[in-house]
């Protein structure tokens, strides 16, 4: 079973974009010590068979509608994948959206300097 | 002519009514939205100190639409006639009083998500789902508490404090749609949207006695869902009786252009549900959802409710057998895995600079990030990115990130080869009963593995319900006119099964659902 590292949990805290605290470090460290060898209990379980298919076709789904009984979904033909144009619009939110910024100006998010 | 306005008590039958009778009769004008709305922000008052169910609610807003969904009645009936065929030409919720948890985008209301992160956050925009639940002329009258962006079993890991059950302030109502539970329970709404990742909606449904649907994946839109584990995530109805969770259900599905994954779904014939016969089903029971987890093991009040239930079942015709499904003893790795992955990505969101929280005293950009993300999440949500974080990095993805991919894909076909034999599965919603607070989030691990029962419809996509069932001795004897209280203080907590049905199956698991409340009086429709 893999252990944490203080390296390692060093590394992942800055992946995460977190510094905790001491005592928050001490806490977590002791529950990741006990969490992550649980998750690796799914090295146990053969693999090799698994199906690669991550999501359901359209026509999969098709079938499944058609058996939970909707007739009428294949002609209206909602589960084929559709993709849509991408056209830019104006939301007409850009206000609000900008008054919800902790910090803006003239119609812009302001950051921190990030250029020396 | 409106109807004389009721006295609170006078109001009784009406708020013991499902959604379509009490819809029915505020159109028929026997009672207004506005006393119906009065009374359930009575509850409120008088509850909501101990019980703490919401995180915001509205009372003169939600008088003054109840007030207009009345006129639009009244106004309606002058003008159409007043036969029930006419006014069903009408919205169905018009002038009910829902609640929706806090990550449920409602435009211009605060949606904190249970985090500090989100204390001051006010969307321009509704989710789709929120939108259909006002289009059907539903008062949306509050946003209710929740574990910290869905985080959680219990609505302990909220920013703003911790939600109590309604039946026993030292216990929890469960998580992380413990508001929503809450809040109905308590009639401080007579329903309620929670969102359900890995059981968030079932399992507080199933701690307050309640029904939960956790409905196929995409057949309700994730658009202004707020997201936590985007393959997972999935809104869905907290209700009274299984007739409400039908009918908003069939409000909030359906296909949407803002949400890719969203797909239209059949909707519940709720006669077809009403004549459901249970004989001839074939129902599964697996196994592995019965062997408890690490410390975490089925109780016996849990384990007598299922046999109980199964009993009924087969009284009725079904055939009820057990089904080995070996995979799912994975289930709970399997999904803390890949939804903290999720998580962990889709939280990179919170940066402190477009909306939300942002840390003072900030130096550079890197200083923003980090200081703003370490103040403004709790520590149930800073471990799941942590975990998240660990299993994405390049160390670890193929051993346990990309394993755990293909672990879910073998528990949907584990799935798929069992609805070609059964018609529903059936397990407890919960191995426990409502845990006192602290019991059971104290200890994250024991947290994770108690939703071993729930976490395995999630993986798969499929839809499940929790049915609530008294506690033994209630669930027979009440049929016989039995009473709700065992000897001594405590009170008797209530139990949910859980029915799970094939993707777009959720007209069975509905029906059966129908069937039980139906024929076990004092079960189901008294809890």
């Amino acid at each position: 079973m893999t252990q944490i590292s203080e390296d390692e949990l060093n590394r992942i805290e800055r992946l995460s974009g977190l510094s905790l605290s001491e005592g928050e470090r001490e806490i977590l460290y002791t529950d990741l010590a006990r969490i992550v060898p649980y998750m690796e209990r799914i090295s146990e379980l053969d693999i090799e068979d698994a199906p690669d298919q991550e999501t359901a076709s359209g026509e999969d789904l098709t079938d499944q509608l058609e058996e939970a009984g909707e007739k009428s979904v294949r002609s209206e033909g909602a589960v084929e994948i559709v993709l849509r144009e991408d056209i830019a619009g104006d939301s007409g939110l850009s206000e609000a959206i900008l008054s919800q910024a902790p910090k803006s100006a003239d119609g812009m998010f302001t950051v921190p300097r990030t250029v020396e | 002519m409106t109807s004389k306005p009721h006295c609170s008590s006078s109001l009784s039958p009406f708020l013991s009514m499902n959604l379509v009778e009490l819809a029915r009769n505020i159109r028929e004008q026997k009672v207004t939205s506005e006393e119906i709305v009065r009374k359930v922000f009575q509850n409120i008052d008088e509850n909501e100190y101990n019980l703490h169910a919401y995180l915001a609610f509205w009372k003169d807003e939600a008088v003054e639409k109840a007030r207009a969904c009345d006129e639009r009645i009244r106004l309606f009936r002058e003008k159409n006639g007043t036969s029930e065929a006419d006014n069903t030409a009408l919205p169905p919720l018009l002038g009910v009083p829902v609640a929706i948890k806090d990550n449920l985008l409602y435009a211009g209301k605060p949606a904190t998500c249970g985090s500090k992160m989100l204390e001051n956050y006010i969307p321009p925009f509704a989710a789709t789902c929120v939108e259909k639940l006002e289009e059907a002329g539903a008062v949306i009258i509050g946003k209710t508490n929740m574990d910290e962006f869905g985080m959680g079993v219990s609505t302990e890991h909220s920013y703003f404090g911790a939600t109590s059950h309604p039946m026993d302030p030292k216990r929890v109502p469960g998580g992380s749609s413990g508001g929503s539970a809450a809040a109905v329970a308590a009639n401080e709404a007579l329903a309620a949207l929670g969102t359900d990742t890995g059981g968030s909606v079932r399992q507080p449904a199933a701690f307050c006695g309640l029904y939960g649907l956790r409905p196929t994946y995409g057949s309700v839109s994730r658009h202004g869902l707020v997201a936590f584990a985007s393959s997972m995530d999935q809104a869905g109805p907290i209700t009274r009786s299984s007739i409400d969770a039908a009918v908003l259900y069939n409000i909030v599905t359906g296909a949407d252009e803002k949400d890719q994954t969203s797909v239209l779904s059949p909707k519940i014939d709720l006669e077809v549900m009403e004549n459901y016969r249970m004989e001839g089903k074939r129902i599964g029971i697996p196994k592995q959802l019965l062997a408890g987890e690490g410390k975490i093991t089925i109780s016996e009040e849990v384990a007598n409710g299922l046999s109980v239930f199964r009993d009924f079942l087969r009284e009725n015709g079904a055939v009820v057998e057990e089904v080995d499904m070996p995979v799912l003893s994975y289930a709970v790795p399997v999904y803390y895995i890949l939804s903290s992955a999720e998580a962990s990505s889709n939280l990179s969101r919170y940066d402190g600079i477009r909306y939300g929280f942002r840390a003072e005293g900030i130096e550079d950009l890197r200083e923003l990030y980090t200081k703003t993300r370490s103040e403004g999440f709790g520590l149930e949500v800073k471990r799941r990115i942590l975990l998240g974080n660990y299993v994405l990095s390049s160390e670890h993805f193929e051993d346990i990130y990309r394993k755990a991919e293909k672990a879910r894909n073998l528990i949907r076909k584990a799935f798929d080869d069992a609805f070609e034999r059964y018609d529903l599965l059936l397990s407890p919603t919960s191995p426990v009963t409502a845990p006192e607070k602290g019991e059971i989030s104290d200890d994250p691990l024991t947290a994770y593995t108690s939703d071993l029962c729930t976490v395995p419809a999630s993986l798969s996509g499929i839809p499940a319900i929790s049915i609530p069932v008294k506690s033994c001795p209630a669930l027979r004897p009440c049929a016989a006119g039995g009473n709700d209280e065992v000897s001594g203080n405590s009170p008797v907590l209530p139990i949910g099964i859980q029915l799970m049905g094939p993707r777009f199956g959720e007209q069975e698991i509905l029906g059966a659902a129908r069937f039980f409340e139906k024929h076990v009086k004092g079960g189901a429709e008294d809890a």
